[in-house]
């Protein structure tokens, strides 16, 4: 890599994860939520992907491999989840999803 | 040539994903992130993870996103919702993660790159692989347990009350 | 064995310290299991069983009591001191082990009998179990009888643990252990709040005397304890330990036997005399104490005259002198075998037996002799002054004990204790018939109390009437019954005695003492008269009386006839006395338990009795019991009834109602002491507990707890993007933490 350093590979993926964080704490659509869930795991896959380029070891792409099979497995259930309750509630906005009110 | 490729799909990543979380509609949301994952599969083949990126497509892009879209069609979760109400824990998340962003990329400062020189086969099917069903055994297996899980669990919580 | 009793030199049993010693534990442990089975298994086991038990278990107290007695009768009988490896003879010893130690301290169950002890427990043994039978068809209408029955074996066990401890930490076990079944059975039928008040007054009042006695125990540890300070220390002290096997005998005593030992008492004041013109080199009671701590600067002497006066305070507390006696006349409130038992016999008389216990200290201190004998004469004819106004048969009995009590602290005061313990046994024999007579009169009047509700029981009632006659004969002093000779040969005594620098306390306690006898004779007799004589009043509650069973029947007849025997233990100059003198038996008989303290009185000249013919102080006893009897008789026969309707004479009618309501002591102490302290006690609870604690401390603190309780409860909305907003600020506190001070 010319010019491009493991920081720039970090850099953006701290960016990407912060806009995942952004994007779970303020949306109110809960498939948006989860998506950005999604980008979350994305900037960390990268964070280990660019670690293991630098270091040269490419068993670092195994951690990666299985994030993305945790993912696959975590998105099943969860729209299961979503499912379930736009069944129940009629709606999946988060602000109108208060079971756990004390 | 690098540079210019690692920059021009940043910045498509950056956008995409913006466009995940600023997006009005769940549907617009869905195609920015299938569009992110593209980008990000771009960039792990900078990164010589040519395994990861074909699964980041395969998987991700092929699989999850799909899984998405059905739900969002099924349930006709697809009309704009009206804008975002502004509450406190609302903006002390925004805030938060502001904060979190510059905490990283303080956290990442003191990394000195070393740029080691990568083998031919590094990120390779068959290196992946070696790896994979050997010293990694125990993980895989427990990860397609997990999978049959997630499977079974699914069924369970989406089924509909008989 | 009755030559044994009788005369106190005989040799008939060797070996019974071996043998007999060995059982003295099992003397406390009869009544004790007797307490235990009829308090769990008494109700299960039935009226009749419980019956045999708790009487059981008292007689085999007595017949093992006497086994002891007897073998305290032989001079044989010795066991080796451990304060001095001198032989004490006629004593039996038992150490059951250590009991605590505590630094310096340390106690031991230690028993020991000798003859002082011996004539105790024949009295609450012997007693005892008489009262135990009258009691099982006196309480034969009551419910609570196996309640009754375990708190009175469990008093006797505690009485006898009083009277047979070697140390005094273990009688003060017993002390309080009968001050703890006083109040229960006081209290008995604590349904009844004015009965249940009364047994919390007897406990409040024996609670202050209890307190005294502690500090004066402790006192006693303090002397002891600077004694072999400065006997280590000092040059002067080191004179007093020159004997030294005997020396080092008592201070290992001192440390492993434990201060409070009679014997480690015994000793110490062996070694440390008054001061006067026979003693010899080294300290004596006018040395000053030098070592640190609270006795610095005072002399031996005062600190054991301050420790006197504690145990006379305890003594007050709980054989009912001035200033603590107001609790005896309200504990009539119990059953009358309680009052026989309790408040006749034995435990009020657990005082006199301390100042007998400890009479060779008590001789060095002519300070506390005065103060117990002045006390005692004053009791005596203070309770006698209220005791002719009382109707209630059973108050006038109670106040008549507290002025028999004081007799016996005059004796005590002026140095007889032989008389004082004497009169002890006397006066539990005929008091305690007299208060089972006067419980078989409410026994067969349907409970009445009141003498002008009664009259005319000596047809229905003969035996009742002639017991209590008799009873009554012998507490007035009229010869040849017993309690002439012991109260006589207390006043005698008094009359003889001259006490180190208080020359004029021997006469004033005669005199005193004579007009109590006096009166005595006259609440007595009225009291005998207005029950007894005439006719039947009209007001009565049950038109006819009826006679008492035979169990009850049957002890009043034995503890009359032991009133009357009782005499031979009296009768003046007819047995040879320790120096060679002639002497009454019961003076002989206790003189090995008093060797000491006539040993102390001769020597040191602190107590001195003239020898002077008791004759003809008997005949000036008798003619003032005569005339106040006399008096009586013809005040409640003849001219009290022919003057029926008229007013008394003013200063009589006046003295009366003075005398009836007790010259308003009770009213006193309720305004000096209680009044203040129920205020004090008010004012504290309202400021103190229902402000500072119950709403500053208690309430504040759920106050504060709740506010923030519901001020945190706006975290849980129940929105979990909330929180997953507080995840996130908390993940950057963390990595904020992580960066910043552990990945430094």
């Amino acid at each position: 890599m010319d010019g491009i350093t493991l920081q720039h590979y970090l850099f953006l993926a701290a960016l990407l994860f912060s806009l995942g964080v952004f994007g779970v704490l303020v949306r109110r659509n809960a498939l948006v939520v989860f998506m950005c869930v999604e980008l979350m795991l994305n900037a960390s896959n990268l964070t280990f992907l660019a670690f293991a380029r630098d270091a040269g070891m490419d068993v670092g792409h195994l951690p990666a491999l299985f994030v993305i099979a945790v993912a696959a497995a975590e998105a099943s259930i969860g729209l299961a989840v979503i499912i379930a309750v736009f069944r129940s509630r009629g709606t999946v906005n988060v602000d109108d999803i208060r079971t756990m009110r004390l | 040539m690098t540079t210019f490729l690692f920059y021009f799909f940043a910045i498509l990543t950056v956008v995409a994903a913006a466009g995940v979380i600023a997006a009005r509609s769940p549907i617009y949301s869905a195609m920015s992130l299938v569009g992110t994952f593209f980008c990000l599969a771009a960039i792990y083949a900078l990164l010589l993870a040519h395994t990861i990126a074909v699964l980041q497509v395969l998987v991700y892009a092929g699989a999850i996103m799909v899984l998405f879209l059905f739900v969002i069609m099924l349930l006709s979760l697809g009309e704009a919702s009206g804008p975002a109400k502004v509450t406190v824990p609302r903006v002390v998340g925004g805030i938060a993660a502001a904060a979190l962003f510059a905490l990283l990329v303080v956290a990442a400062r003191p990394f000195v790159p070393v740029a080691a020189q990568t083998p031919p086969s590094f990120g390779t099917l068959q290196s992946i692989g070696a790896q994979l069903y050997t010293q990694w055994l125990a993980p895989f297996e427990a990860v397609s347990l997990l999978l049959l899980v997630a499977m079974v669990g699914a069924v369970v919580v989406a089924k509909s009350r008989v | 064995m009755l030559a044994a009793i009788i005369n106190p030199f005989t040799d008939p049993f060797p070996g019974a310290q071996e043998n007999i010693a060995a059982l003295l534990w099992a003397i406390i442990a009869l009544p004790l299991a007797g307490a235990f089975l009829c308090g769990v298994l008494g109700r299960f086991m039935g009226r009749a069983n419980t019956n045999f038990v708790a009487c059981a278990t008292v007689a085999g107290s007595f017949l093992l009591s006497v086994c002891a007695v007897w073998a305290v009768g032989a001079q044989s009988t010795q066991y080796i001191s451990p304060a001095s490896g001198v032989p004490v003879r006629w004593a039996l010893w038992l150490d059951l082990g250590r009991w605590f130690s505590a630094g310096d301290f340390s106690a031991h169950y230690g028993l020991t009998v000798d003859r002082l002890t011996a004539a105790l427990l024949l009295v609450i043994t012997g007693i005892g179990f008489l009262i135990h039978v009258y009691s099982t068809e006196y309480m034969e209408h009551d419910d609570g009888y196996w309640r009754f029955f375990a708190y009175l074996n469990l008093f006797v066990a505690m009485m006898l643990t009083l009277v047979m401890a070697d140390n005094l930490i273990l009688l003060f076990v017993g002390w309080e252990g009968v001050g703890l079944c006083s109040y229960l059975l006081i209290g008995f039928w604590y349904t009844d709040t004015e009965k249940a008040a009364a047994g919390r007054k007897a406990m409040m009042f024996n609670r202050v005397g209890d307190f005294a006695f502690i500090i004066g125990m402790i006192f006693l540890v303090l002397l002891l304890g600077a004694t072999e300070k400065m006997g280590r220390e000092t040059v002067l002290g080191r004179t007093n330990f020159t004997d030294i096997s005997r020396a080092r005998a008592w201070v290992s005593a001192l440390h492993d036997q434990g201060p409070l030992n009679i014997e480690v008492l015994r000793e110490w004041a062996y070694r440390i005399p008054p001061a006067g013109p026979k003693t010899r080199m080294g300290m004596n009671l006018d040395t000053v104490i030098t070592t640190e701590g609270p006795l610095q600067g005072k002399t031996f002497g005062h600190v054991l005259t301050a420790a006197l006066l504690l145990m006379l305070l305890g003594a007050a507390g709980k054989s009912a002198q001035i200033p603590l006696y107001v609790w005896l006349p309200d504990a009539m409130a119990g059953p009358t075998p309680v009052s026989a038992l309790i408040h006749a016999a034995t435990m009020v008389t657990a005082g006199v037996y301390l100042f007998c216990r400890l009479s060779f200290l008590l001789v060095l201190s002519p300070t506390a002799m005065a103060w117990v004998a002045m006390i005692g004469a004053l009791t005596a004819v203070w309770a006698a002054l209220i005791a002719f106004a009382q109707d209630d048969i059973k108050k006038v009995l109670a106040y008549s004990t507290v002025s028999q009590l004081g007799f016996m602290f005059m004796g005590v005061g002026v140095g007889v204790f032989w008389a004082a313990a004497l009169h002890l046994v006397t006066h539990a024999c005929f008091k305690a018939c007299l208060f089972l007579g006067a419980g078989s009169v409410m026994h067969g009047n349907g409970d009445e109390t009141d003498v002008y509700r009664l009259g005319g029981l000596r047809k229905e009632m003969p035996w009742t009437w002639a017991t209590f006659g008799i009873a009554t004969l012998a507490i007035t002093g009229i010869v040849p019954l017993s309690g002439f000779f012991s109260k006589d040969a207390i006043l005698h005594g008094a009359h003889t005695a001259e006490v180190l620098g208080i020359p004029w306390l021997g006469h004033t306690v005669y005199w005193i003492g004579l007009f109590g006898a006096l009166c005595t004779a006259f609440y007595m007799t009225r009291i005998y008269v207005l029950t007894f004589e005439g006719k039947r009043a009209a007001d009565a509650r049950l038109p006819h009386a009826h006679e008492s069973g035979f169990r009850m029947v049957s002890v009043l007849v034995i503890l009359a006839f032991l009133s009357v025997v009782g005499v031979v233990w009296g009768l003046p100059d007819m047995f040879p006395g320790p120096g060679g003198e002639k002497v009454a038996l019961m003076e002989g008989y206790l003189a090995p338990a008093m060797l000491l303290t006539d040993r102390f009185a001769s020597s040191y000249d602190t107590v001195k009795h003239l020898h002077a013919s008791p004759i003809p102080g008997y005949i000036v006893a008798w003619a003032v019991a005569l005339v106040g009897g006399a008096a009586a008789w013809l005040v409640f026969r003849s001219w009290l009834p022919a003057r029926a309707g008229k007013p008394l004479p003013a200063p009589i009618a006046l003295f009366w109602r003075l005398a009836r309501h007790k010259f308003y002591v009770d009213e006193l102490y309720d305004f000096v002491i209680i009044r203040p302290f129920t205020a004090l006690s008010r004012g504290l609870y309202s400021a103190l507990d229902t402000w500072i604690i119950d709403r500053f401390a208690v309430g504040g603190t759920a106050a504060v707890l709740r506010r923030a309780g519901s001020w945190l409860r706006y975290t849980q909305t129940g929105n979990a993007q909330n929180y997953a907003t507080v995840m996130a600020v908390g993940l950057l506190i963390s990595i904020g933490v992580v960066l910043t001070w552990v990945l430094r």
